[in-house]
């Protein structure tokens, strides 16, 4: 198991971090900081609270240490979460700014779930022995990003991978990349599908949570150019994503030969596309 | 006599002396100046072009720059990098504090920056940087404004007040 935990311990409040160090970082999942709380550390064994409450210059010290004191490199921030050094993911939530509709960043931030990125080489073999494009399937926490991150590194082995990492959390500095794999970070998946189809004559293309009618539209035009697909979907189940109106496309046009559907206890199981 | 003579010209030499280190004291500090624009500006292409993160953004001005100006940014650079700071602006102080020796002038015109530094997105920042700009281009004006007149003037008072001192004494 790989984690760049002192890039995590780097963005945590001086007294937070020493507390967090204390615990085994092999068991830490989440940190949940909420303004005027106590801090929560969400492990496989259950939460422990720890005994001193987080001020709102705890939330703004983590804010600009994950964004290295410039908000200008934080546009995902109106997404409502950064990553980190080491692919540390951190959720925000708080006071949204509206602009025209639609939310443009954060004026007062209330909590934050950080979530710990792991890598765990080896336990995509299995699936990554799989032709043809793939679509893992599993609700939040269940393991997707890991799994994926493992699976592309093993095709790499012997294919030319694009992946097209918009949250950088795939491969962060920390973690090893695949053999013949190229990564295109920050970019939106829809474009970067198409950027990558364009110029870097990717035998295989890989990205993570498709949530979006256009990521699907950016999966469909490189499935049609023939390239293998690898992805990730936030779903329990095939018949849970066939009832999403944003996937209907991706599901009626067949693209993925494998469903993998993992389970909150890191189980997995295959499911087939019938349409 | 000897000793007399000696006696007046080390008070001329020292008073002299004195008025020449207050005029290159602030030929030092319009040269300081003059570098931190020059840095603002390398800062603001860079921002503008790359949306680079602020540590890299110092660190590579800082490279640009000599004397001063460069060791601050450098310093500033590895304080971000740190990240013990809540921020910009109390990094700015720790580095402030850990430097002796900054000019008046330039030492507002830093404090002005690690206010504008980190807090906005990048069109705020740009003119965050331009307000620190305009104030150093408006202190080197005023330095550079009968600089010469003013700049020899110290030089002269210097040497005529060694010379009154060594016929009062000597």
């Amino acid at each position: 198991m790989m984690c760049a935990w002192q890039q995590l311990l780097n963005i945590l409040p001086g007294w937070l971090s020493g507390e967090v160090d204390m615990h085994e970082k092999k068991k830490l999942q989440e940190i949940r900081l909420r303004l005027g709380a106590l801090p929560e550390l969400k492990t496989a064994c259950g939460s422990i609270w720890l005994n001193r409450s987080v001020s709102s210059e705890d939330l703004s010290f983590v804010v600009n240490a994950a964004s290295r004191y410039s908000p200008w490199t934080a546009a995902t921030v109106a997404q409502g979460f950064l990553t980190a050094a080491g692919g540390h993911r951190i959720g925000l939530c708080g006071d949204t700014v509206i602009k025209n509709g639609s939310v443009d960043g954060i004026r007062q931030i209330h909590s934050l779930c950080i979530r710990v990125a792991r890598d765990y080489p080896g336990i995509g073999t299995a699936i990554g022995g799989f032709r043809g494009s793939i679509l893992i399937l599993g609700p939040p926490g269940s393991g997707k990003t890991t799994l994926l991150r493992d699976v592309l590194r093993i095709i790499s082995a012997t294919q030319t991978v694009c992946v097209v990492d918009e949250r950088g959390e795939l491969f962060p500095e920390s973690f090893t990349r695949g053999k013949r794999m190229d990564v295109l970070k920050g970019s939106p998946k829809a474009e970067g599908i198409d950027m990558v189809l364009r110029s870097m004559g990717p035998e295989c293309i890989g990205v993570d949570e498709i949530t979006s009618e256009q990521d699907c539209e950016g999966l469909i035009r490189a499935g049609w150019c023939g390239v293998r697909l690898i992805a990730t979907a936030h779903a329990s189940s095939l018949a849970d994503l066939k009832t999403r109106p944003v996937y209907r496309k991706l599901y009626l046009c067949n693209l993925f030969d494998h469903i993998v559907v993992l389970n909150r206890d890191k189980s997995w199981h295959e499911e087939r596309m019938v349409v | 006599m000897t000793g007399k003579i000696i006696g007046a010209m080390l008070i001329i030499g020292g008073c002299g002396a004195f008025g020449y280190a207050i005029a290159a004291s602030y030929r030092k500090e319009a040269a300081a100046l003059r570098q931190l624009i020059s840095a603002l500006d390398f800062m603001q292409c860079e921002l503008q072009y790359r949306l680079t993160p602020l540590p890299d953004l110092c660190a590579m001005a800082g490279r640009e720059q000599k004397g001063i100006v460069g060791r601050f940014l450098k310093e500033l650079s590895l304080e971000l990098e740190n990240q013990i700071s809540p921020n910009v602006s109390c990094c700015v102080s720790a580095v402030l504090a850990k430097s002796d020796r900054i000019p008046g002038r330039l030492l507002k015109a830093l404090e002005l920056l690690g206010a504008s530094l980190g807090r906005f997105d990048a069109e705020g920042q740009l003119k965050g940087l331009e307000h620190v700009r305009s104030f150093c281009r408006e202190e080197v004006d005023k330095l550079a404004d009968q600089q010469d007149v003013r700049l020899r003037s110290y030089q002269t008072l210097g040497l005529c007040a060694g010379a009154a001192l060594a016929i009062l004494f000597v």
